[in-house]
Parts: C-alpha cells; structure tokens; sequence
C-alpha cells in the first residue's frame, strides 16, 4: 500500500441489473471522496484473486489498484 | 349506436383527478363519449366493480425481433400494455444493411438472449431501411409500437466496421444526420444510445465509439423534431451517472428535447445512488433541461447456477475456491467427498438452512421440471438432506445445469422506492419488456406497480395510472394516447383494483426453434382494447390486429 491511493472500505455483494450477482466496493479516495462501483461477476471474481483473497469480506483495506493488476 | 360501450365501471381517466362511475363510448377506435346511461354498442363490455383505465404504455422494451412473429408482444399485452417503445440501449432493426446483419444479431443476442432460431427461421429480413422494418411489423400489430432507432446500427449502416473501431468522420457524421433524419420521418420517436453495452464477444457496440460532437449533432436532427433521446449511462457508478445526466441536460437544453435514462434502482449496498441521481435530475429540471430518470418498479431477483461461478458465494471462500475452477475440475472438487464437506462446513452450522434454504429452482433448465417452483429447503427436506448438501448434489446430478433463484435481493424496500416512484420528476419504466430472455421475466411491472405500491399506499390508484399512461404519453409525446377523453385513442385496460398484479415467473418455450424464456402471466386483467378493438379478454387474446406505429 502506498501514500495517497483510494482504498476498499466495503465490498457487499448485490444482485445486477442482469440478475446476475454484482459485488459493490465502496472506495475512499486520498482527498476522502467515497465512492460506490458495481463490479460484474468477472471483475470482481479477478479483484478478488488480485488482493489474494477468497472472500468479499477479506477486501476492505485493500488498495484499489490491485483491479489493474493481470489486465 | 356505438361500436363498443364499457359500462359502469370506475372510470380512471389517466388524469390523476378522481374516479367516477361512467361508461365508455368507442367508435372508429377513438373515445367517442364518457358519461352515465350512453347509447348502446354493438358490444358491451360489463365493468361493474372495475376500473376503466388507458392502456399502460411501457417505455423501455427490446420486442423488436419479437414483433416480427408476434405483433401482440405476449404477454405485455394481457398485462394491460397497450403501446410499447422499443429499439432501447442503442439497438435496433434497422436501418441495416443485409452485410450487416449478422454483427447486429450477435448484439441482440447478447442483451435479448433470443435463441439464434429467431432470426432464421421465424421471419424473412425484408428490408434495410427503418421504412421497411416498420412496414414488415405494422401488418400484425396488436399493440401501438413507438419505435426508437438505435445509434449503433446508424452508426454500423454509415461507418460498416469501422464503426466499431473509431470516431466518425465530419462526412461521416452527416451522414448519419441524414439517416437519422430519414429515420425520425418515417416514424422514429427518437434516437436510442448506450454507453455500457457490449457485443456478443465483449466489445463495446457501436454507439460507445462516438464521441461528444457526433452526439450532439445527432441531438440537432432530433431537435428539429422535438424527440427523445434514450441513453444507458455508466449506471455502475453514481458519480459517471450524474456526469451523463448533467451531458444530458446540456443537450436537452441545446437541442430542446426530451432525454431519458434508464435503468435507476435502488440497493442497500449502494443506497445513496438513486437518491443521488434524482437529486440531480431536479436541479437540472429547475434549470429547464428535461431528463427523465427511468425506474423500474420490480424487484431485483438474482440467480445463478454452478455451471459459471456467481458472486452470489463471494462471501463463502471455499466454495469461491471450488467455483472458480475449470468446469472439469469442479465437477471433481463438487463430487469429493471432503471437499463438498468443508464447503458444507462453511455453509453454516444448519447446513445451509438459513443461507440456502430460500433459494427457489427456475426450471427451463436440467432439473427436473416439477421441481421448479420449489425452495431448496422444501426439497432438501424431501430428500432427508441440508440445503448446501442438496445444492451440490441436485446440480452435479444435472450437469451443474440447475438454476436458483433468490427473489427480491435488489430494489426490493418498499417504502424506499415507493416514493421515487411517486416522484413527479421519475419516470415508471425500464422493464426490458422482450431482453434478457433466459435469465428472468421482464413483465408484469404494471401489475407489481398496483399490487405494491398502490395497495400499500405509496400513490393512488389514479396517481398510478397516470404514472404509466398520460405522463409516459406526454414525456414520449406521443399524440392523443394515454388519456380516456373524447376524441382520443380507445387504448383502454379494464381491470379489478384489488386483483391487478404478476403472476409467478415460469418458464416457457415458445421461441422460435423451441427456445426458453422466463415469462409471468397477468392477474386481474379483464379487457384490453387497442384502438377500439378487443384485443384480450377472458384471459384469451382475440384475432384484433389493430395495433399501430403510433409517434
């Protein structure tokens, strides 16, 4: 983790407009903006394996920037 | 005498005023007379302990390639749907090229999950021009059809694949002025634009390679039209949604046209969103622009199976370890003996009671089919096993190819939604009427609206009618449809206030070729009559083909 990156404060999973299940991670940005984005089930299967985890619940304090990661 | 006389029914008239006890005189398919002891018809239609209302009208649909083998749109209709708009989220049949055809079938597939039998066997493509697709659905209509042409296929029929590849040329550009323009005089209600979707293999359609200027200078033909612009924005991230709705309003205050987005909903994970964006939309609206937020009035169901790993189990790590495998080796790790039991374990101390036990099978799938409709925990109980237990085995005993649902997850609080969709700046639509086929229904909204939300007090019967017919006529404007007044269409429902609602979802296969999709059938609807013609009643649809291209 570095200075000033937005990190994972919550990831909650929800149902997409799809109908398929959608993770939510909420983020805080370095200047303390907080932000909620809706991952498809791909994306957030490979957020997961990015932050080397197994569980949604194992995301909060993450560094967002593990999503660029293998892309 | 009349051609056909409602009588004394409480007659809602799409207004918002109050009901009142009247009959209703149609001739020549136009509301001849509302008002007590009228002439008699040619035929009578008894309302007693109803309500007469207009037909609904559902602005946001994909029946595009369904209209071509059923003009009735089943079963919006029997659902009290009398006009609907589709050609949504930047897609449409025409204007397309023959050379073109095969990429837009892919992005239909994609959003519709129509199975590919529906555009081989089912029609003949007879046309390239909107013209002619209008021509090819307007001889079997049973429902008023409003068509919005799709940015992606102008840009496709200008561009070819470059379309997908680039932004456009100034030549370009004009060209696709001159197309759309074509388009919107031959009975375009507006343009349809996306900047979300994607094609059958995963690249963005069309429409997301325009940049601001195409777009605005598209804006400009439909400003000399005074039509609607529909956009699917960034819907995952509140802060790019209200970005698209203040881009929105600029070219609505620009241009001097309506604009609409659609979807909007609400979740607990993220439940500033909707609030966020109405807010938006008010100030934008103080300043004149006008954009239309669409909300749906149905729940968020979510489902999934173990044929391709689901989030639905992000919050269980060893059955994201398992899931997340090659299907080969899954069905291994499922079939394991010590595996499926640590999943079990992580499942809970009840077996997964209390985490599956309410999932509900959706057959149209390799169940067995007089399973569907059943919760986990009943079948569990049948087969003395725990819910986890039964989820792993009933799917490995099919393939993996067993689908559960868990209802109402999203956009489900009541008391949240009921006044956005109150809100006099929200806009009742976003069904998907006709997409997403085979993953759940997308009917019955109208009903939902009326058994949740008016029957739990959140609008009145008339606000809710108005809602879904005057308002949606007057956004779209759409000419002398969506209100019972002399001298407009006879588009009317007759329907029992307290009976109005959905059906459950279930499976059917009445797709071309056999194909699957998820449907619901209509409660409380009794009569519907499109421009004066009987079009469904006794839970039958009739032989009427009345049904227009209505702008």
């Amino acid at each position: 983790m570095t200075d000033g990156e937005a990190i994972i404060l919550d990831a909650v999973v929800a149902p997409g407009h799809d109908g398929a299940a959608e993770l939510l991670v909420t983020l805080r940005h370095p200047n303390g903006g907080v932000e909620t984005v809706a991952l498809d089930g791909e994306t957030g299967f490979h957020l997961m394996k990015s932050c080397g985890v197994s569980s949604a619940a194992e995301l909060p304090g993450q560094p967002w920037r593990r999503i660029l990661e293998g892309l | 005498m009349y051609d056909v006389v409602i009588r004394g029914g409480l007659v809602v008239d799409g207004s918002g005023e109050a009901g009142v006890l009247a009959d209703v005189a149609i001739a020549g398919g136009k509301i001849a007379e509302i008002g007590q002891g009228l002439a008699a018809g040619r035929r009578e239609i008894d309302a007693a302990g109803r309500v007469v209302a207009p037909g609904f009208i559902d602005p946001h649909t994909h029946f595009d390639v369904q209209l071509l083998w059923d003009g009735a749109a089943k079963p919006a209709l029997e659902h009290g749907v009398t006009s609907i708009v589709p050609g949504n989220c930047s897609l449409s049949l025409a204007p397309l090229k023959a050379a073109d055809r095969k990429a837009v079938v892919g992005m239909f597939q994609q959003i519709e999950e129509m199975p590919p039998e529906a555009f081989t066997i089912a029609f003949d493509w007879t046309w390239e021009d909107f013209a002619g697709y209008r021509d090819a659905i307007a001889k079997t209509l049973s429902v008023n059809v409003a068509p919005l042409v799709g940015h992606s296929v102008i840009r496709l029929f200008v561009m070819g694949p470059a379309a997908q590849e680039r932004t456009a040329q100034p030549g370009e550009v004009a060209a696709m002025q001159d197309l759309l323009r074509e388009c919107l005089d031959a009975g375009a209600v507006g343009l349809s634009t996306s900047f979300v979707d994607v094609d059958e293999t995963g690249r963005p359609v069309p429409s997301r390679y325009a940049d601001s200027a195409e777009l605005d200078a598209l804006c400009a033909v439909l400003g000399e039209f005074g039509r609607m612009l529909q956009v699917v924005p960034e819907f995952y991230a509140t802060d790019i949604t209200i970005a698209r709705i203040d881009q929105l309003a600029e070219l609505s205050l620009r241009h001097k046209i309506p604009t609409t987005f659609s979807p909007l909903f609400d979740s607990r994970g993220n439940a500033d969103n909707a609030p966020r964006a109405i807010a938006r939309v008010e100030e934008q609206f103080a300043r004149g622009a006008r954009v239309w937020p669409q909300m749906q009035t149905r729940p968020i169901d979510l489902s999934f199976s173990l044929l391709r790993p689901s989030l639905f189990f992000a919050r269980l790590p060893r059955w994201v370890r398992v899931l997340r495998q090659p299907l080969a080796e899954r069905i291994a790790a499922l079939g394991d003996p010590e595996t499926s039991a640590r999943m079990i374990e992580d499942a809970g101390p009840d077996g997964g009671l209390a985490m599956f036990g309410s999932l509900v099978l959706r057959g149209g799938d390799a169940a067995p089919a007089e399973l569907t409709g059943q919760t986990l925990a009943q079948i569990a109980e049948a087969r003395g096993q725990g819910c986890a237990r039964t989820l792993i085995d009933l799917s490995l005993e099919h393939g993996l190819d067993v689908a559960f649902l868990a209802a109402s997850l999203g956009h489900e609080d009541t008391d949240r939604i009921g006044p956005m969709l109150a809100h006099p700046l929200v806009h009742i639509g976003a069904s998907d009427g006709g997409a997403h086929l085979a993953s759940f229904a997308t009917y019955g909204d109208t009903g939902y609206l009326f058994s949740e939300f008016v029957r739990k007090g959140h609008l009145s019967l008339e606000a809710a009618v108005k809602k879904i017919t005057s308002d949606t006529a007057e956004i779209w404007g759409l000419q002398n449809r969506g209100r019972l007044a002399p001298g407009w269409a006879a588009d009317v429902v007759v329907f029992g206030a307290d009976a109005l609602a959905r059906g459950d979802e279930r499976p059917v296969f009445d797709m071309p070729g056999g194909g699957m999709r998820y449907t619901r059938d209509a409660r409380g609807v009794d009569t519907v009559l499109v421009n004066g013609e009987v079009a469904y009643a006794d839970g039958a649809y009739t032989d009427a083909r009345s049904g227009v291209i209505c702008t």
